[in-house]
């Protein structure tokens, strides 16, 4: 885990631990590492822009000096850093990480600004240069770090007073990684970042000096997640203990569970009693034993939950992914669900939201059944293989929604996973594991989505239909008018002309179908061996 | 049917047509269902035909347009044959109905020829008629002789043909022997119908339809239509039909096909086929009653034990006590017999079998 990994910073060279392990702090691959890179300094941004309460505008740009050698310049609208933070936010391990256990954020990913300037700094010698608009002043700093001493250095400081404005600009180089435009690249990792979050402009500027805006679609932020008492459901007789032990308001334990949990009332603080007469609910917490807590949680089990609050989840919100789709793909068909949360493992609330396009804008994009994965609004560009979201993909039975070649198809398929904890596959976090419970959600948020779909799918293909049928009846007209004129000593083009206008009035619309599936004519069935020969 | 009459049912279906598309509706016309389960056996004829399942062929609809046209265009065609006064085969046929449906569009009329074997029966159900009446010739297999005339009106000459008069060839049955052909006398007491035509030559040799005074005709394996419609004529002229064919699946089929018609031509119900005819042999009982055939048997090979079976199964055989001794008999031994096993002792003996079998009326119905 990243947090084990930091810990040893304190022993060992930075550097050298560093150099040892940059594949577990997700630096692996060259393409890899930039996108990492990019969404460190980018969920900074968005988190800080959210928290001050400024729509996010970021600007990204990507100069190559040589060979897998670049200048990465990351702008963004937030509040700045001041002065006195700005060393620690970007040269400094583990300075500003926050591990809140129940809240839902996007940092649980990755590793921090601070290790990408870290990153610059040993492979290219340059330090990072920041700059840092604050309550009326502009900051420059070049940043680079004391691996002995886990301590910022700063260099060429400037400050001047600016009359209005706020934001950070960080400036860095980079050896050892690539800009390369492929679906694990900086250009699919920004796409995505818009597609789920709407109320963010992102613009980048390619190597190659190409210019992308992804537009803002909605100008309101989202609401802020916020903390929450855990719920009986997920909490380990560990936990429970623990919590008793650092508890002080609570002087007896039917209180602090009342208090300190969610969902836990009266009533089922004495159904609680009932299933363990032993247990002496009166007292105080702190005298909590293991063995009574073990007990606890074993009745936790047993009881019946309200579902734990769910507030605290934050999805992207359908009408925003549908904006955001929108502006982005400009499909054809687009149908966004929106499911009540969930819990798996008994007491961990989760979320799914899944967004499927078809058509319009993902065929002229040539876009070919793709898969996009996020969580709490984040891009999962890597480890697709192992992630259940993927996996459930690959098992859907894709033909029951006229999808049968998912792969071929013009289509889009975006899942979010909403969750205070995401419970990912490794330290890599791009990947989320087989829940029984998450995989079955996002089961069924697709099939619903894909229902959608269908409608549409087979309403098209209807009118297509009807429009293929007109032309290959089209094409017998002509001759079928001659043999009827020879056969009838009418005028062969007044029967065609006939014709064609009952035709036209037939199939000009999808009623036109109706009743028209007759099978072509059967074929015999009866007699054998070589009669047909013999006979002709 | 007069090639006028044919060729004003042709036309009524296009004025029939033409009519609809006036009244605004798409072109149809009426079918008779031809599946195995409209297949039915007609008790009072005693043959197949087709039961009353119609269908409807439909010009607007997108699986039947193409055959639509087709059979159209069949219909147009061959009234041009019958006004022309000229004949042709299926296959003639469908080459001049071979080009392209126009300059735009990169589909030909037709083909395959396989396309217009089933729209041909169509227009033979719809219209009720045959193919040979709209001068749609077919490969003629079958031969006869003795004492019959025929008169023969073709390509504008009138020929007297005498087949007591033909050889050793025989006279070949043409693909029709209604239109332009008349039986102008006929002095036999029955006809005989062998399988094979080695056999039909051994009998020929003999003068064996001079003795007997009968005709002796071979279809030459499965008879055609040609050969099937004229046993029905010399039925109808009250001449008793014999059959001697080998004692297999492929003779007992060649014998039900002559006596009940097939599944597959069963809309041509009792005008081609002969439910009279009589099957004379070689039957499994004949091994038993001459010695020397019981070392000319065969092993009976799966596909006659199939057909044995199936023939059980189908109700216009099995409800005959003989044919089902004699089918149960071959699931029993797994032998078969050939015709021309008859020859093994003596190359005359094919004659006083059938004489002895007919004198005896052994055969079975």
């Amino acid at each position: 885990m990243a947090e084990d990994a930091f810990k040893q910073f304190r022993e060992h060279s930075v550097a050298e631990f560093f150099k040892k392990n940059r594949q577990m702090l997700g630096f692996s691959g060259k393409v890899r590492s930039l996108t990492m890179i990019v969404h460190e300094f980018a969920t900074n941004s968005l988190d800080a822009c959210e928290e001050a309460g400024i729509l996010p505008d970021l600007f990204v740009q990507v100069e190559e000096l040589g060979d897998d050698y670049y200048r990465l310049t990351i702008r963004d609208n937030g509040p700045g850093i001041p002065k006195s933070h700005l060393g620690k936010a970007l040269g400094q391990m583990l300075a500003g990480t926050k591990f809140h256990r129940y809240i839902q954020q996007r940092g649980q990913q990755g590793i921090g600004a601070s290790a990408c300037v870290m990153f610059s700094y040993l492979t290219t010698g340059q330090p990072t240069k920041a700059i840092s608009i604050c309550k009326g002043k502009k900051l420059t700093a070049n940043i680079s770090m004391d691996f002995k001493t886990n301590k910022p250095i700063m260099e060429e400081l400037g400050e001047e007073d600016v009359a209005e404005g706020s934001g950070l600009t960080v400036i860095a180089e980079f050896k050892d990684v690539r800009y390369e435009k492929s679906n694990y690249g900086v250009y699919e990792y920004l796409r995505r970042t818009a597609l789920a979050n709407p109320h963010c402009a992102i613009t980048l500027i390619e190597p190659t000096g190409d210019q992308f805006v992804f537009p803002r679609s909605v100008s309101i932020n989202p609401p802020r997640p916020f903390e929450i008492k855990p719920h009986p459901l997920g909490i380990a007789t560990h936990d429970l203990l623990e919590f008793s032990k650092v508890n002080k308001e609570n002087r007896k334990i039917s209180a602090f569970l009342q208090n300190e949990f969610s969902r836990v009332s009266a009533a089922k603080v004495e159904e609680l009693r009932s299933l363990v007469p032993e247990v002496n609910f009166d007292k105080d917490p702190k005298s909590l034993e293991w063995q009574e807590a073990e007990k606890i949680v074993k009745a936790f089990g047993q009881v019946k939950w309200i579902a734990p609050a769910t507030d605290s989840l934050v999805p992207i919100g359908r009408e925003q992914i549908e904006l955001s789709f929108r502006n982005i793909f400009n499909p054809d068909v687009l149908i966004v669900t929106e499911r009540s949360p969930k819990v798996y493992r008994g007491g961990i609330p989760f979320m799914i939201e899944v967004g499927i396009a078809y058509g319009g804008g993902l065929v002229s994009a040539g876009k070919k059944g793709e898969v996009m994965r996020f969580s709490n609004r984040v891009p999962l560009l890597f480890d697709t293989g192992g992630c259940a979201i993927t996996e459930t993909i690959k098992a859907m039975d894709w033909g029951r929604y006229d999808l049968k070649d998912f792969d071929e198809e013009p289509v889009a398929v975006l899942v979010n996973l909403v969750s205070v904890h995401v419970p990912y596959t490794s330290a890599g976090k791009q990947a989320i594991s087989n829940e029984e419970d998450v995989m079955e959600e996002i089961k069924l948020a697709i099939m619903e989505a894909s229902r959608g779909v269908q409608k549409f799918i087979s309403g098209k293909r209807r009118a297509h239909d009807i429009a293929t049928k007109k032309k290959l009846i089209g094409r017998y007209v002509q001759q079928l008018s001659k043999d009827l004129a020879s056969l009838s000593g009418e005028k062969s083009d007044k029967i065609e002309a006939q014709l064609v206008k009952i035709i036209e009035e037939k199939y000009s619309g999808p009623e036109g179908l109706v009743g028209e599936d007759t099978p072509a004519p059967e074929k015999e069935t009866g007699g054998s061996e070589d009669e047909g020969g013999a006979e002709e | 049917m007069s090639s006028n009459d044919a060729s004003k049912k042709l036309a009524g279906m296009g004025t029939d047509m033409v009519g609809q598309i006036k009244a605004g509706d798409g072109p149809t016309f009426e079918t008779v269902l031809r599946t195995k389960s409209n297949t039915l056996f007609d008790e009072s004829v005693g043959c197949l035909r087709t039961g009353d399942k119609k269908e409807t062929r439909k010009f607007l609809s997108m699986a039947q347009a193409r055959t639509f046209m087709q059979t159209v265009a069949v219909a147009s065609r061959t009234r041009q044959f019958l006004k022309e006064n000229l004949h042709t085969s299926i296959r003639g046929l469908f080459y001049q109905l071979k080009f392209s449906l126009g300059e735009d569009i990169d589909e030909d009329l037709f083909t395959e020829q396989s396309e217009s074997n089933g729209l041909i029966e169509d227009l033979e159900v719809a219209l009720k008629i045959k193919r040979e009446d709209l001068n749609l010739t077919t490969d003629r297999k079958g031969f006869v002789a003795g004492p019959m005339t025929i008169l023969d009106r073709f390509g504008g000459d009138e020929t007297l043909i005498d087949l007591e008069k033909q050889g050793r060839s025989g006279w070949s049955i043409p693909s029709d022997v209604d239109n332009g052909m008349e039986i102008k006398s006929l002095d036999a007491d029955y006809v005989l119908v062998v399988e094979k035509d080695a056999l039909w030559q051994r009998l020929n040799e003999d003068k064996f339809w001079k003795k007997e005074n009968c005709l002796l005709v071979t279809p030459k394996g499965q008879s055609t239509r040609g050969t099937r419609r004229l046993l029905r004529k010399l039925a109808d002229k009250k001449l008793p039909v014999y059959c001697l064919m080998d004692c297999d699946a492929w003779g007992w089929y060649i014998y039900w096909t002559i006596k009940t018609g097939s599944m597959n031509l069963a809309y041509l119900g009792r005008d081609f086929a002969v439910p009279e005819a009589r099957f004379l042999g070689v039957t499994m009982k004949d091994i038993d009653e001459f010695e020397f055939l019981q070392k000319l048997t065969i092993k009976a090979k799966d596909v006659d034990v199939k057909r044995a079976e199936e023939m059980l199964g189908y109700p216009w055989i099995n409800r005959h006590k003989e044919w089902v001794g004699e089918l149960k008999a071959v699931l029993k031994t797994r032998k078969k017999i050939e015709q021309d096993a008859l020859q093994g002792q003596r190359l005359t003996f094919v004659g006083e079998y059938i004489n002895k079998k007919i004198k005896n009326k052994e055969w079975l119905p």
